[in-house]
């Protein structure tokens, strides 16, 4: 196993160098090649103090020498073994624990690391809650698709995924900002940015003003949430559709009434409120169990907390958590619902062969009961091909998170990578390539491990 | 010749492929997604006679002409040759290779021949014929259904000339317009070949590095497979969109190099595909026979394994189609996009660009590309549906 | 009676179709009796099965008649007659597994591959004895596997199924299924996937669990060589109805309905036979053959590098085929014997260069083919040719089989233009008992055994001195597969062909073959006239593998 890992991390070495190379050709190759043009550009200035301080930056970052020259030099900086240099630029030695330097940004003058370390954890926030996510949500939807095979669940959960994923992450960013952040229309949703600038000086978690305000939202929470899964748990489909529809009729004239005058008017209203019955009527009348409660729950969760804060009297501090947490709810769904197609067809399909399965069949021979084979056998089998496939969840994330952070203005490493490929800044953009791809490659290995774990007919010798 | 053998008889078989097509295209999704390909395909091929400031005819003093034909580009009068081609042949029902070889001929006389003919003059003042109407200067005008160019930019003095869909009372824009007062239709209209352009074009080229090289690998594996496989982690390695995002930054904004570079970062997907099925389909039993039989090597690749491999090919380019169109998207929307012809990813970054949000700026061209999108995952859906249980078959 | 089938009807849907797989049978299995059901495939015994353990999904399955009772003892001793049709639930759940357990044909994918074989065990005995903590049910899963003569069960216990064999896998299928002590066993086919010697250990062991138990099995299997083994009461099967039942003796030696008649005579044991009886000589001894070599192999080796460790450096070698010295005459057929693995169809593969040998000769009429390039090559290959096994993918799907006939004499020139070469194929379609209006169709509208003629039609129209039957029967039905025989030695006749007739069955290579080579891990063990070897076999190995193999009669 130890042989397999290191053999893995040595084969990295030649697909890092060879994604930098190719990034690295592009760049030299591009018309106007690498040189400190962009940095001088727009700036009000004669030719000849243009043409001076092109040359300063180009003696700076060395971009007067010749392409091949640059890479090497750069290759140099940023393995940890090679050739020292002192101050007057000559060679001094050769050392094997020089260290890494990804070299500093010609935009930002800063150094690379640095940079990357502060957007890093950002990006990293943001797929972190996300994985999750879209996991749990697409294999329930995935399990209960295959189980339901040809069924309306079935047919109806795939065309609304593949629907979600045929929407463009642009466009969601842009009309949830535009009609829940903005002034426009309902601004329940900051604008941009992970946190409001008070925040930053919060204290870490909310704080209420007095002993009753917290009393008050503990009781109206969980009353509220326990009524609305006692309410999702009725037997007969129609009057749970029928009564939630008329708590959907009634959340959806306060939200018409939220609007601002600009926007009310009687088709607005209408339209807010059947919209708001019809789809909470839908989720109670759903089969399945899981979702509805679920759903059903977080609703109460949601009405309970309204009606708290609706009562409160004292004074409340928001607090940094709850702050960043307000700030990720937009970005958040931004970038999971593209992901829940995917993961379920797959479960689904996963799902489906293993319920056809021999191993499966003699189960229910031994006298497993269906939901056992299910989840004991079956689903257990079924995780496989998801360890697989998570290897490559985590590069479309980072490119999912590019628009993502574009849009709701998150310093994160996507907009680091946009801007500096935009500004053309050489360093930025051979180090982004690396550590992404250095991420990618890691998370490979990792999803590789996962599966020798989970699947011990696989192992690495 | 005895009577089993006749023509008739000859194409009675039920070809496979025939079979699979028919399964596929019986399905309510694909007919959707057919559908809807079809409409944007014909508004991309019509688009000038669909959306146009210049009028169809007009007739000024008993003397009649056509602007919008006076104005037509080399472009407009290709797309419009191969699209009648492409009907042509769909009719004549030749096999699959030669109709593809008639309509590359075809494109490529038609668009060498209007490149040399076709010269629209280069000055066009789209103001001219309102005020002309109005001044009641002509018998008659027949008038595009959208009268509107992409680029004819109405501004009242001193306004900014953005108007929400049909709030103006002396024009209808049905879909509103933009803020320099072009009419928001009229662009997602001519938009739209952009993105059957390159949703076709770079998924093709990506159809064609992948399929070769991945077919290179499958088949001779050894050292072949390892260089290939290598350059795979590589182009996979980095996020595609990263790796989009940097090859347009450096190269310059015009539509062909756009479609090259989707190309060329989407390849690796279709190789993998294409590598696996060889590695497969080397252990069939029918492959064997073919090289026992001793046919030459490019009829045991060309007629034995590739036809029989392509089914997840033909499913992974539908949803390839879909994210190229995505991919050009994403570049417009970021501003890397292209500058010159409107297209519907750099309609929407227009919309996040104006101070105040105007829903039909961001809501149409994202309907747009969300329908289009939707379509092609349907159709890819259906496909895979299809060819899932005939690969398949339990007892 | 323990099961009483009274007028059982089983009619699967899918889609529109209905399927009448089982279309009113009734049968009986007492205590301590082996019934066996017997059938070609598709006649509906394997439904039976389920149907009575009610397996099969209910969304494409209903019965429209039949009770099916079972004698269900409860746990405190009263007993109960039952009408599995009509159960579910818990007590449907209680009795699988304790009262009826039920074995699989294919132990390769039979057992859950992500939990040890202790485990699966365990959670069968936890299900109907939920009073047993983990470790004494471990305790018994090892006695279990003790019991089917796993050696080292305390090992074994905690191992994956894919560490071990097809023949251990079935074993601990029978354990799992024994461990709660069942009243009646159903077996789908055990050792149809089995190799040869292993089946008859397998069979072995059933026979004396059944003794000690005193449990009822209802053997479902198509190869009357087992039923001859395993049955005290027989009934045949055909297209759902059962054709005929009674005893052993009764249907092995005064069969009466013509079905049954004609699946035993198509037998090969039974073919022999008759071939004896009637003295045709079908065979070439010896004194006729002219002796001509036309295939001479010296020296073959066929080797396959392991690599391992860091730098994926070649550490041993697998010897699919280890230096093999073979001839084969013209006119003669010689048959290819042994299990699974041994290497046999790598030897097929090599002689033809499917495989490239890594070292040898084979020198086909003179000439050693071994060192020859592609173009060199390309004569031999009209001399030589191959039949496949799978019949389901040993055609391409894409081309009709006018296509697939022409095009290999397209290539090397046979018939001046394309109208001649549709003749030639039409001639050998109706040589192998085709009609020529199939010339247009696709091998997905053909069946099993059609499909296996068009191949053997595709090996003929190049007209080869030399074929390689690799295992072509073995996916065949018994009726078919005497039918595909009996063209074969027509064909040789004929034609003055030479075969190498490669396949596990040693029933059929006795009727086939005038030779006959026993390989075993790449080498050949044995070799001579068929009838000397079957008959006064010299190895050890070979005296093993024909006393494993089921006989009709004594």
């Amino acid at each position: 196993m130890y042989t397999y890992i290191v053999r893995r991390l040595l084969l990295m070495i030649p697909t890092l160098l060879g994604i930098t190379l190719v990034v690295f050709i592009v760049m030299a190759s591009a018309p106007g090649g690498i040189s400190a043009q962009s940095l001088v550009e727009g700036q009000n200035l004669e030719p000849q103090a243009k043409k001076a301080l092109e040359d300063y930056y180009n003696k700076l970052y060395g971009l007067d020498s010749p392409a091949p020259i640059q890479y090497l030099r750069w290759l140099n900086n940023v393995s940890p073994v090679g050739f020292t240099f002192d101050e007057a630029g000559n060679l001094d030695g050769f050392s094997l624990f020089k260290g890494s330097d990804l070299g500093k940004s010609f935009r930002y003058g800063r150094p690379v690391t640095d940079l990357i370390a502060e957007r890093v954890p950002i990006t990293a926030l943001l797929n972190i809650i996300s994985i999750p996510i879209i996991y749990i949500i697409a294999v329930a939807i995935g399990v209960r698709a295959a189980t339901q095979r040809g069924q309306s669940f079935d047919v109806g959960s795939s065309a609304m995924m593949l629907g979600l994923w045929s929407i463009p992450t642009m466009l969601t960013g842009v009309l949830l900002i535009g009609f829940f952040a903005s002034d426009q229309y309902w601004h329940w949703f900051p604008t941009s940015g992970l946190n409001d600038r008070v925040a930053l000086d919060m204290v870490f978690l909310p704080h209420w003003g007095s002993l009753s305000d917290i009393l008050i939202l503990i009781f109206s929470v969980l009353f509220a949430t326990a009524f609305f899964i006692w309410m999702s748990r009725w037997s007969k489909p129609y009057t749970r559709a029928a009564c939630f529809a008329v708590i959907g009729l009634l959340a959806g004239f306060f939200m018409a009434d939220a609007l601002p005058e600009k926007e009310q008017g009687l088709i607005t209203y209408l339209m807010i409120t059947s919209l708001a019955a019809a789809l909470f009527g839908a989720v109670a009348y759903a089969q399945y169990s899981v979702l509805r409660v679920f759903f059903m729950g977080l609703v109460g969760l949601g009405i309970g907390f309204i009606v708290a804060f609706y009562f409160q009297e004292g004074p409340f501090v928001r607090g940094f958590l709850l702050d960043r947490a307000w700030h990720l709810v937009l970005p958040i769904i931004c970038l999971t619902y593209g992901g829940f197609a995917f993961l379920s067809k797959l479960t689904r399909t996963a799902m489906l062969e293993n319920l056809l399965s021999d191993y499966a069949r003699t189960a229910k021979a031994k006298g497993v009961s269906d939901n056992d084979v299910l989840w004991r056998h079956v689903f257990r089998n079924s995780l496989l091909p998801l360890i697989t496939v998570s290897a490559s969840l985590l590069p479309s994330l980072l490119g999912g998170s590019v628009i993502v952070e574009s849009i709701f203005s998150i310093d994160g490493m996507g907009k680091l990578a946009v801007e500096a490929v935009k500004g053309r800044d050489r360093e930025l953009v051979l180090s982004i390539t690396l550590i992404s791809g250095l991420l990618t490659l890691l998370s490979y290995l990792i999803a590789d491990l996962c599966y020798a774990i989970a699947d011990p007919r696989v192992s690495y010798e | 010749m005895s009577s089993a053998d006749t023509p008739t008889a000859r194409s009675a078989g039920a070809s496979y492929g025939k079979k699979i097509m028919h399964d596929v295209f019986s399905r309510f999704g694909a007919k959707l997604g057919l559908t809807w390909i079809a409409v944007i395909a014909f508004v991309a091929v019509f688009a000038p006679f669909l959306a146009n400031s210049h009028p169809l005819l007009l007739s000024i003093n008993g003397e009649v002409s056509s602007p919008a034909l006076s104005f037509l580009t080399s472009g407009d009068v290709t797309v419009l040759g191969v699209f009648i081609c492409a009907v042509a042949l769909y009719f004549l029902r030749l096999s699959f290779t030669k109709n593809i070889v008639v309509l590359a001929v075809v494109g490529g006389g038609i668009a060498l021949l209007s490149i040399i003919f076709v010269n629209p003059p280069q000055l066009t003042v789209y103001e001219q014929y309102r005020v002309n109407e109005s001044a009641a200067n002509y018998d008659w005008v027949i008038r595009a259904p959208i009268p509107y160019s992409p680029k004819d930019y109405i501004r009242e003095q001193g306004d900014t000339g953005l108007e929400a869909p049909l709030s103006n009372e002396h024009r209808s824009h049905l879909m509103g317009t933009e803020e320099n007062g072009a009419d928001v239709l009229s662009r997602m209209i001519h938009a739209s070949r952009i993105a059957l352009a390159i949703g076709f074009i770079a998924t093709g080229i990506a159809l064609f590095i992948g399929v070769i090289l991945g077919g290179l690998m499958g088949y001779f594996s050894g050292v072949v497979d390892m260089i290939g496989m290598r350059l795979v982690e590589i182009f996979e390695a980095v996020p595609t969109l990263f790796l989009l995002l940097i090859f347009v930054a450096f190269f310059e904004r015009s539509l062909y190099v756009m479609m090259i570079i989707i190309g060329v970062t989407g390849w690796p997907g279709y190789a993998r595909y294409v590598r696996a099925e060889f590695l497969r389909l080397r252990q069939q039993e029918f492959v064997q026979a073919a090289i026992v039989c001793g046919l030459p090597l490019r009829s045991v690749l060309f007629r034995h394994m590739l036809p029989n491999g392509m089914a997840p090919i033909l499913v992974a380019a539908s949803f390839g189609v879909a994210s190229a169109i995505l991919a050009e998207a994403t570049l417009s929307f970021l501003g890397l996009g292209l500058v010159d012809n409107p297209s519907w990813g750099q309609m929407l970054n227009q919309s996040v660009q104006s101070s105040t949000f105007n829903w039909w700026m961001a809501a149409f061209p994202g309907g747009a590309i969300f329908l289009t999108v939707f379509a092609y995952n349907l159709i890819g859906e259906s496909m895979r549906d299809a060819i899932d249980p005939h690969l398949k078959r339990k007892s | 009676m323990l099961l009483a089938v009274k007028n059982l009807k089983t009619y699967l849907s899918s889609g529109a179709e209905v399927i009448q797989a089982v279309d009113g049978i009734s049968f009986n299995i007492k205590k301590g009796e082996t019934f066996c059901l017997v059938g070609e495939s598709g006649s509906g015994k394997s439904i039976t099965a389920l149907s009575i353990i009610q397996l099969i999904p209910k969304e494409i399955c209903h019965h429209p008649a039949g009770q099916i009772w079972f004698d269900y003892r409860h746990n405190d001793g009263t007993k109960e007659q039952v009408n599995m049709l009509d159960l579910t639930g818990h007590p449907q759940r209680d009795i699988r597994g304790a009262r009826i357990a039920m074995i699989f044909q294919e132990p390769m994918t039979s057992l859950n591959p992500v939990y040890t074989i202790g485990d699966q065990i365990i959670e069968a005995l936890q299900l109907h004895w939920p009073e047993l903590d983990y470790d004494s049910a471990k305790q018994r899963a090892i006695e279990a596997l003790a019991q089917v003569q796993i050696s080292d069960p305390e090992q074994r216990v905690d191992e994956y199924p894919h560490r071990l064999s097809g023949g251990q896998r079935q074993r601990v299928m029978i354990a799992m299924a024994m461990a709660c002590e069942p009243d009646l066993l159903i077996a789908d086919e055990p050792t149809t996937a089995l190799d040869v010697t292993v089946q008859a250990e397998i069979l072995r062991l059933m026979k004396e669990l059944q003794e000690r138990r005193g449990m009822g099995i209802l053997f479902i299997t198509h190869d009357f060589g087992v039923v001859a083994k395993m049955a005290h009461n027989v009934a045949v099967m055909r297209n759902g109805l059962i054709v005929e039942a009674g005893s052993l003796q009764q249907i092995l030696r005064q069969p009466k309905h013509d079905y049954t008649k004609e699946l035993l005579a198509a037998l090969p044991e039974n073919m022999i036979r008759t071939r004896t009886e009637s003295g045709e000589g079908n065979r070439q001894t010896q004194a006729t053959v002219e002796n001509k070599p036309i295939l001479v192999a010296k020296d073959l080796k066929v080797h396959f590098p392991v690599k391992k460790g860091l730098w994926a450096r070649t550490a041993s070698y697998v010897k699919a085929v280890d230096d093999i010295d073979l001839t084969i005459c013209e006119g003669e057929i010689v048959g290819l014997v042994g299990e699974s693995g041994c290497g046999k169809t790598t030897l097929g593969r090599a002689l033809l260069r499917l495989i490239e040998p890594t070292n040898g000769t084979i020198c086909f009429a003179g000439t050693n083919i071994v060192p020859l390039k592609r173009r060199e090559m390309q004569p031999f290959r009209t001399q030589m040719q191959m039949i496949f096994q799978d019949p389901m993918s040993s055609l391409n799907p894409r081309l009709n089989i006018a296509t697939t006939l022409t095009e290999p004499m397209a290539i090397h020139g046979i018939g001046s233009n394309q109208e001649e070469r549709l003749d030639l194929a039409r001639q050998m379609l109706i040589r192998v008992q085709l009609s020529e209006s199939h010339l247009w169709r696709y091998p997905h509208e053909f069946s099993g055994g059609q499909r296996q003629r068009i191949g053997i039609a595709r090996a003929l129209v190049l007209d080869p001195k030399f074929i390689v039957c690799d295992e072509v029967t073995s996916a065949l039905d018994v009726s078919v597969q005497s039918e595909i025989l009996q063209m074969l030695l027509d064909l040789r006749t004929e034609r003055q062909l030479s075969l190498l007739f490669i396949t596990h069955d040693i029933g059929v290579v006795e009727y086939v073959s005038d030779r006959m080579l026993v390989m075993n891990e790449g080498k050949i063990v044995e070799q001579g006239l068929t009838d000397d070897i079957c008959h006064t076999p010299q190895e050890a190995y070979t005296q093993q593998l024909l006393a494993a193999v089921p006989r009709l009669y004594g």
